[in-house]
């Protein structure tokens, strides 16, 4: 095998072009994004939803802060499913902020462990996972039809009941993957997004870089989603930027304070949008 | 530099850092730059066995100095180990095995709860802060919660928070026992002075103010009742071997971000 390409023979081939990928998206899916913060979220899947005007999605991203804020931006949310969105050191997340303060984007807040539970609940086929985190918060009431408290009769045991909670599409950023969908990320951290990508009806990988099968077999301990799990796969070289694909590179710090400069002023914003994400929405064609 | 060789961040860091014992096993999350720093000095100093999880992923690691974010790979070089998911890290931390984690919060009540949520009503926010992110888990399966805030006023700690993202003593004496959790927040260290929580009534007390602070300046600056008991003594300054360690770990000041 080493050395030699492997064809596909009579195999199918997931890959699909990065302009397509909205059209995966109908309007109205909830979508779960990957990433950590300033880490390997799937920015260049999130322009393209702007770019094509794909509206009125449920996006459940556990620790994100661009990547939501692109696509509160660009109009494409109805609803916002979240841990935490910040811009952390670079500052609150300037569109979320105003959506959230303005009731443009409804905000669900979760946390870390429950919205892992949810789809671990989801993966395993059960209505719902147990844990103590979450207990004697405000957080569990926001959404009771989705996470509500229980007592285990045999042990006496109150715990949080966290809701299977399954999108319809996952998206996660990975360095390496090839055609028939096994994907890595180099060293193998994948945080939230594998949790995810268990959960979900449909996973699109995008990738730094498309690479032949026998890579894989080369070092199969180092594959972080075996290929049957992918549906589609992206080849998206920079696709994190701004954020990070480490150790690859960084996030782009400039890029977060010129975002937040420009954030200040919503004309400039609109034209510094346009530049680096995608057309500016009318306000008009915001979600209803 | 202030005239005292040390300034109020360095102060900080060190008051945190002492409370750290030589068992602990820590690890962080976003924007948490006294933690941080706070966990670097006390593995120079008194807590060689310290462990900490930079970003709760990697394991022990030896950064040359702090960046933007906490949750920065920046941080992990070093490092023993990398957590690679989430779910390889969290029965680290719900089985105490991981057993320290810090808090701020845009709010924090007498009970050592606190809120990172919004300000104002919930659906319809005055601000809408990043959110509580772990902090509604990690409050009740952390043994140990550290309390820090760069910002002692009144709109910071209050009578009543406007959501409780985090648990601390919750309504009082008696509220974790009755969810089945244990352990609590410890002491809460601000830019004025250092609280503990009494044993029974479980309310903040105050435990030391920092050089130059007075008791009833403290008190002001609390929206709650806040317990003094007796004669409060002063926080100990950094000692010098302190401070130039504080500047060696976090060469670039991250930790004054929190002071902005």
């Amino acid at each position: 095998m080493a050395g030699g390409e492997e064809t596909l023979a009579g195999r199918r081939d997931k890959l699909v072009a990065l302009d397509v990928v909205a059209s995966l998206v109908p309007s109205g899916s909830i979508v779960a994004i990957g990433g950590l913060s300033l880490n390997c979220a799937p920015m260049a899947f999130c322009r393209e939803l702007v770019r094509a005007h794909v509206r009125d999605l449920e996006l459940v991203a556990v620790v994100s802060g661009m990547a939501s804020d692109w696509l509160i931006a660009g109009g494409c949310l109805r609803k916002l499913v979240m841990g935490l969105t910040s811009f952390e050191g670079f500052g609150l997340a300037p569109n979320f902020r105003r959506a959230a303060e303005t009731g443009a984007v409804e905000v669900e807040e979760w946390s870390e462990r429950t919205l892992i539970c949810a789809f671990q609940a989801a993966a395993a086929g059960v209505p719902f996972m147990p844990t103590r985190t979450g207990l004697g918060t405000d957080m569990p009431a926001l959404h009771p039809d989705r996470t509500w408290e229980m007592m285990d009769e045999r042990s006496g045991q109150r715990f949080l009941a966290c809701g299977a909670l399954k999108p319809d599409v996952a998206v996660v950023h990975v360095h390496e993957a090839d055609r028939l969908g096994n994907a890595r990320v180099n060293p193998k951290l994948v945080w939230f997004d594998a949790e995810a990508v268990k959960a979900a009806d449909t996973v699109i990988v995008t990738a730094e870089r498309i690479v032949d099968t026998a890579d894989f077999r080369a070092a199969p301990e180092r594959t972080s989603y075996p290929g049957y799990v992918v549906d589609h796969v992206v080849e998206a070289p920079r696709g994190a930027w701004p954020t990070a694909a480490w150790p690859e590179y960084g996030y782009d710090g400039d890029f977060f304070r010129e975002y937040q400069q420009a954030a200040r002023e919503p004309e400039r914003f609109a034209a510094f949008f346009e530049q680096h994400v995608g057309l500016a929405v009318p306000a008009g064609e915001r979600t209803k | 530099m202030s005239a005292n060789g040390y300034e109020l961040d360095e102060l900080v860091v060190a008051a945190l850092a002492r409370e750290l014992p030589d068992d602990t096993t820590a690890f962080n999350g976003a924007v948490s730059f006294i933690p941080v720093c706070a966990f670097l000095l006390a593995r120079a100093t008194h807590a060689p066995n310290l462990v900490w999880a930079a970003s709760s992923i990697a394991v022990d690691p030896r950064p040359p100095a702090i960046p933007e974010s906490t949750l920065s790979d920046a941080l992990w070089e070093g490092a023993a180990m990398l957590h690679n998911s989430a779910q390889d890290f969290w029965p680290y931390a719900e089985c105490g095995r991981l057993n320290t984690f810090c808090f701020r919060g845009a709010q924090i009540d007498a009970y050592g709860n606190v809120n990172n949520t919004v300000i104002g009503d919930y659906a319809a926010p005055k601000i809408r802060l990043p959110g509580g992110g772990g902090m509604a888990d990690l409050g009740c399966v952390v043994p140990r919660i550290y309390l820090w805030s760069t910002t002692h006023d009144t709109r910071t700690f209050v009578e009543r928070l406007d959501f409780r993202s985090g648990l601390g003593y919750g309504d009082g004496p008696g509220f974790r026992e009755s969810l089945g959790l244990e352990g609590g927040p410890r002491v809460c260290v601000t830019n004025l002075c250092v609280m503990d929580f009494h044993p029974e009534s479980k309310r903040m007390r105050l435990r030391n103010v920092h050089p130059g602070v007075r008791v009833e300046q403290v008190v002001e600056a609390t929206g709650f009742e806040l317990l003094v008991e007796g004669e409060v003594p002063e926080t100990p300054p950094p000692t010098h071997e302190e401070v130039e360690l504080i500047r060696q770990l976090d060469p670039a000041g991250a930790r004054r971000r929190e002071f902005q």
